[in-house]
Formats: structure tokens, sequence, C-alpha cells
């Protein structure tokens, strides 16, 4: 049994379902990117994995004891120690400090009357660091822009721990550098102990070289299930043509010599 | 980098000084409120233990300051926790019919009962009504949107102005549709020192509670699903809360009747002020609650020769500030 599975996954909005019958699994350490184009489920998808959303289907993940935690089964908190999870945007309304934001990510360990301790405040400053957001603790959180307030639900997920890491579209309003910066932290995070990451991405780049396996989202439905550390070049390419239309994928070296996947865009109509 | 990091960083010694000073204010205002009133009260005399101006003291300013300093505190901190909760600046108790309940209430106690405090008791068992019927209706939907609260409130309201309506067609117009609408008003005249222990002690209660519950309050101010995946259960947190809140309200409007602009002003006030949302920011808003109603109850009823109704003056005292605030806010930024 791997890490974390899914297994026959439906949910939607009252509807007809806008994620129909997903089913896949994650192994420990690595990271699973959902791609699709705007509308295939991906944010659906996340949001019924972490339970925000009601539906079919279970989620299974292993626990400190190796036992296996049935999402849907687990008290709030308990989920919410397990899991941690980044919206696309933070509902974060109020004018709060940016360590205060980052202390929220501590609720699930403490109990309802109790407050943050100082270990947990100096986690959260080191976590801020790691994001880049070092020194400005005291900021209001409202004044940040976009970008710098995904850091700082980056900062609280990491800083509050959990196996489990759904992120939807961690990397939509970052600027070139910071895409990369994240993702590094990501995978450095994956690295220590027995966690997971699931990430819906919206930038093909980032998703081949970081990702440990892909999943094509179109439709509500898994269209194909992609390595890119072992999957060939025209695999990968039929799939993702299938998402944005003609694709092409080349390996390509940087300057100190690592290998980057880097996909161009075809032309519409023309015979891959 | 740096040049900004002044404008935007929080000030920690602002939100202290700030709730000292509205401490010192509300407690200058409250001694005041003690010796204002038509009949004159001396220390001198109090010391000497005149007998008339102890009872005047006792029965009728005591009260009638504790209702303003209590009851302006109460309506401040549950303006704030609805504004929170709701993540909506114009969200306060009324909007879901705490006051229009009470309204009925009262009048239904003015036509089929005597005595004030049978009037304050059934005002208190209208808003109560009217809370637990709007919590009920939007437990019905499943999905827990906090919108449906709101619009459960709507209805509920609109339903407890249509019993209203119909309670006061019933009324002999010359004596209780006069009571009625002056219940309607609102004042703190007549509040009795004897009568009004119970409710300030379950509005004391539940004003506990919501500080005690701080950190939750302002985790709601999230968005549902992120809430929860800080693990707060947001269902029942938030109906917990809400009920807190609004019990805290019904203890102060069925002693006063309507009080308007407090609940939504005074936590305006405390977040322009302290430009950050904390426990310190509800007990601000709290503390202006408290200042405003309580000044507003003096001119209440040393302006005219008779009593007048405090709302005027919660409202007089209470628009330029807010204006003055939204001036100084837009100017700052």
């Amino acid at each position: 049994m791997s890490f974390f599975t899914v297994s026959g996954l439906t949910a939607g909005y009252g509807g007809a379902p806008v994620v129909n019958g997903v089913s896949f699994e994650v192994e420990a350490g690595s990271l699973l990117g959902i791609l699709g184009a705007n509308g295939s489920g991906k944010t659906t998808l996340l949001k019924a994995v972490c339970g925000i959303l009601p539906h079919e289907g279970s989620c299974a993940l292993e626990t400190e004891n190796l036992e296996k935690a049935v999402l849907e089964e687990l008290p709030p908190r308990r989920l919410a120690r397990l899991c941690g999870y980044i919206p696309q945007r933070s509902g974060i309304s109020i004018d709060i400090s940016v360590l205060e934001a980052v202390l929220m990510g501590f609720n699930p360990r403490l109990k309802l009357l109790e407050y943050p301790s100082r270990e947990m405040k100096e986690q959260a400053r080191e976590a801020l660091q790691a994001v880049g957001l070092g020194g400005r603790e005291e900021e209001n959180y409202q004044h940040l822009s976009e970008g710098q307030k995904q850091l700082c639900i980056l900062a609280r997920t990491l800083a509050a721990g959990g196996r489990l890491l759904l992120l939807d579209e961690p990397e939509s309003a970052l600027d070139f550098r910071y895409r990369y910066r994240v993702l590094e932290l990501l995978k450095g995070w994956l690295r220590n102990g027995d966690r997971a990451g699931l990430a819906a991405l919206h930038d093909p780049a980032l998703a081949l070289n970081y990702c440990d396996c892909l999943l094509l989202l179109a439709g509500g439905e898994v269209r194909s299930l992609l390595r890119p550390g072992s999957d060939s070049l025209g695999k990968m390419e039929a799939g993702l043509s299938e998402l944005y239309g003609p694709v092409s994928l080349r390996r390509c070296q940087n300057r100190s010599g690592r290998e980057q996947l880097v996909m161009l865009k075809e032309e519409e109509g023309r015979q891959l | 980098m740096n040049s900004t990091k002044h404008f935007t960083a929080f000030p920690m010694g602002k939100t202290k000084m700030l709730c000292a000073a509205g401490a010192a204010l509300l407690a200058a205002l409250a001694a005041f409120s003690l010796f204002t009133g038509k009949y004159p009260l001396t220390f001198e005399g109090m010391l000497r233990g005149d007998a008339m101006q102890l009872r005047v003291f006792w029965t009728l300013r005591a009260g009638r300051t504790a209702v303003g300093v209590l009851g302006g505190f109460a309506l401040g901190v549950a303006g704030y926790v609805y504004q929170t909760v709701f993540r909506n600046p114009l969200a306060s108790p009324d909007v879901i019919g705490v006051s229009s309940g009470a309204s009925a209430g009262a009048a239904a106690g003015i036509l089929f009962l005597s005595g004030a405090a049978a009037v304050t008791f059934s005002a208190f068992a209208g808003a109560l009504a009217a809370v637990c019927l709007a919590l009920a209706l939007s437990a019905l939907d499943r999905t827990g949107r906090d919108s449906t609260i709101v619009l459960a409130g709507i209805a509920v309201h609109s339903l407890a102005q249509t019993v209203l309506m119909c309670l006061k067609l019933t009324a002999d117009p010359e004596r209780e549709l006069a009571s009625i609408e002056y219940w309607i008003m609102g004042s703190l005249n007549g509040i009795s020192g004897y009568s009004i222990g119970g409710n300030l002690l379950l509005c004391l209660f539940c004003l506990a509670a919501l500080f005690l519950l701080r950190r939750q309050i302002l985790l709601l101010s999230a968005e549902e699903g992120e809430a929860r995946m800080l693990g707060v259960p947001v269902g029942r947190m938030r109906l917990l809360v809400l009920l807190a809140a609004t019990l805290a309200v019904a203890c102060v409007v069925s002693l006063s009747g309507l009080i308007s602009f407090v609940g939504l002003l005074a936590p305006h006030g405390a977040r322009l002020l302290l430009k950050r949302d904390s426990a310190g920011t509800m007990l601000l808003g709290g503390l202006l609650g408290g200042i405003l109603l309580t000044g507003a109850d003096i001119l209440a009823r040393s302006a005219a020769a008779t009593e007048l109704p405090v709302s005027i003056f919660t409202s007089l005292l209470g628009a330029p500030f807010l204006i003055y605030l939204i001036i100084r806010g837009r100017q700052r930024a």
C-alpha cells in the first residue's frame, strides 16, 4: 500500500460531478502535481481530498504508527494536524500581523483556550525566514502583495507540519524566481520524513521539473499519469497535448549542467 | 523597503495605551453619569447618609449607569464579533433579528402583561426566540455557508416586524401604542437598580466567554474551508460565538429598547484607531461602545426638560466620529 491513496473520488457542487471517479496513489516523500486546463477540477479535487467538499470515495493516509487513517472519518482537529491546506487565495480578511497569520497554523495543536508557545513563535519566525519574509513579522498581512501572502501561508503550513500537504496553485501569484524557490522549499520539506504533497499547478515547466508524478485531469477525470523522471518524451507530449493543445518537450541543460524539461507550444492543427 | 515598514508595522504599545485611555474615559463618564440627573446628588450628602440621596443613587443612578457602561460594552463587543465572523463590515447583531425580536416581545409584554420587569422578560424572550429561530433555520442548510445565517436572520427580522405591526394594530392608541413606540425608541430611563441583576450577570457571562474564545473568533475570519483545515470546528464554533454575542445583546436591549449605531460604530472606531485586529481591538470596541452609550445617556437626560430617546444621541455623537475616522483613515492611506 502506498503512503496516500485516493480511491473513487467523486465530488461536485450539487449538480453534475466536477470530479468523477478519480483514483491515484502517492508514495512517501514524493510530490504529485495535478495538471489540467481551467475548470478541469483541480481545485475541486483538492477540496474533496481535505474534506471541505462533501464527496464519494475515500482517501487513506499512513499515520505515525503506520496505520491507515481514512481522512473522511477523522475529527476536524486530527485531520488538521495531519493535512495542511493552502487555498488559491487565503481568506484572511482582518488586519493581523504576518507572524500572527503564521501562528494560526498551530491551532490544531493547541487547546481551545491555549495560546502559541515561545517555541511555536520561534518556529514561525524560522518558517518566515525560509520563505523570504524574514524581518517582516510585525507588518500587516493585508499590506503584503498577493505573492507574499501566498509565501506567508506557505510558511504557516510548513511550520505547522503535518504529513500531507495540499496546495492549490501555490505558484499562481509568484514571480519567476519565487516559483522555483517555493518548489525547492516544498521538495526540502518532503525529504524530511514521511510526508507527501499534492499540488495543483498551472505552470507545466515547474510541474515537469519538480513533481515525481503528474496527474493529468480533464473534464474531472484522470487522462493519464506521467512520471517525468522515467517516461519517454513522446508519452508525455501526447498526454500534455491532450490538455493544452499541441506541445512538444525538449530536454535542455542550464549552465551548471542540470537538465530541465522545457515545454514548447506548437501550432494549432499541426500534426505532431 | 525599510521606509515602508514604519507605515505598516504595528506599534505594540498602542493597543494598551488606547485601551487604558478608553477605560479611563469610560470610568470618568460613569462617575459623571452617577451624579447627573433631575435629582441633585452630592458626595457630602451621600457620605452623611442622606436617605433620599442614597435611595436615588441605588435605585435610579447605579442601575442606569451600569446598563449604560456594560450595555454599551456588550454592543461594541458583539458588533466586533459579528463583523469579524461574517467578514462583513455591515454585520451587527441586528442582522439576525435580535432587536426586532426584542421589540415584538416588548410590545407583547406591554399589551398582555403588567409591570416593567414583565416587559423586560417578555422582550428578552422575544429576542431569544428570534435568535433561536434564525440559527435553527440556518442549521437546515447542510452546506453551512455563513450567508445562510444572514438570510435566515433577515427572514426572522421581517417576521418579527410583522408580529410587531400586528400587535401595534391591536394596541390602544392612547396608552399602549405610545408605550410601545417609546420602548422601541430606546432609553435607559426607568431602569431600576433592583430588576437588572439577572440580565447583567448573563451579559457578563457571555462577554467572558467571548473574550476566552478570542483566538477562535479571529480564526473564524478565515474562509470556511481554510478555518476548517486550521482545526476549527467551524459550524459549532460559529454557532457558539454568535449565540454568546447575541445573548449579551439580548440582555441589553430587553432592558433598554433599541439602541442604534453603537454595535456598528464602536468596532469600526476601534479598528480605525488601532488599524489591527486582536483581542485588544475587541476590548477597545467594547470600551468605545460603553463610552458612546453612557455619554449619550447623560445627554439624553440632561439636554432637555424631558427624557429623550438615547438613540438620538448615540447617532448624533457616533456619526461625526465615524466620518472623522474615515476621513483620517483615507488621508493616512
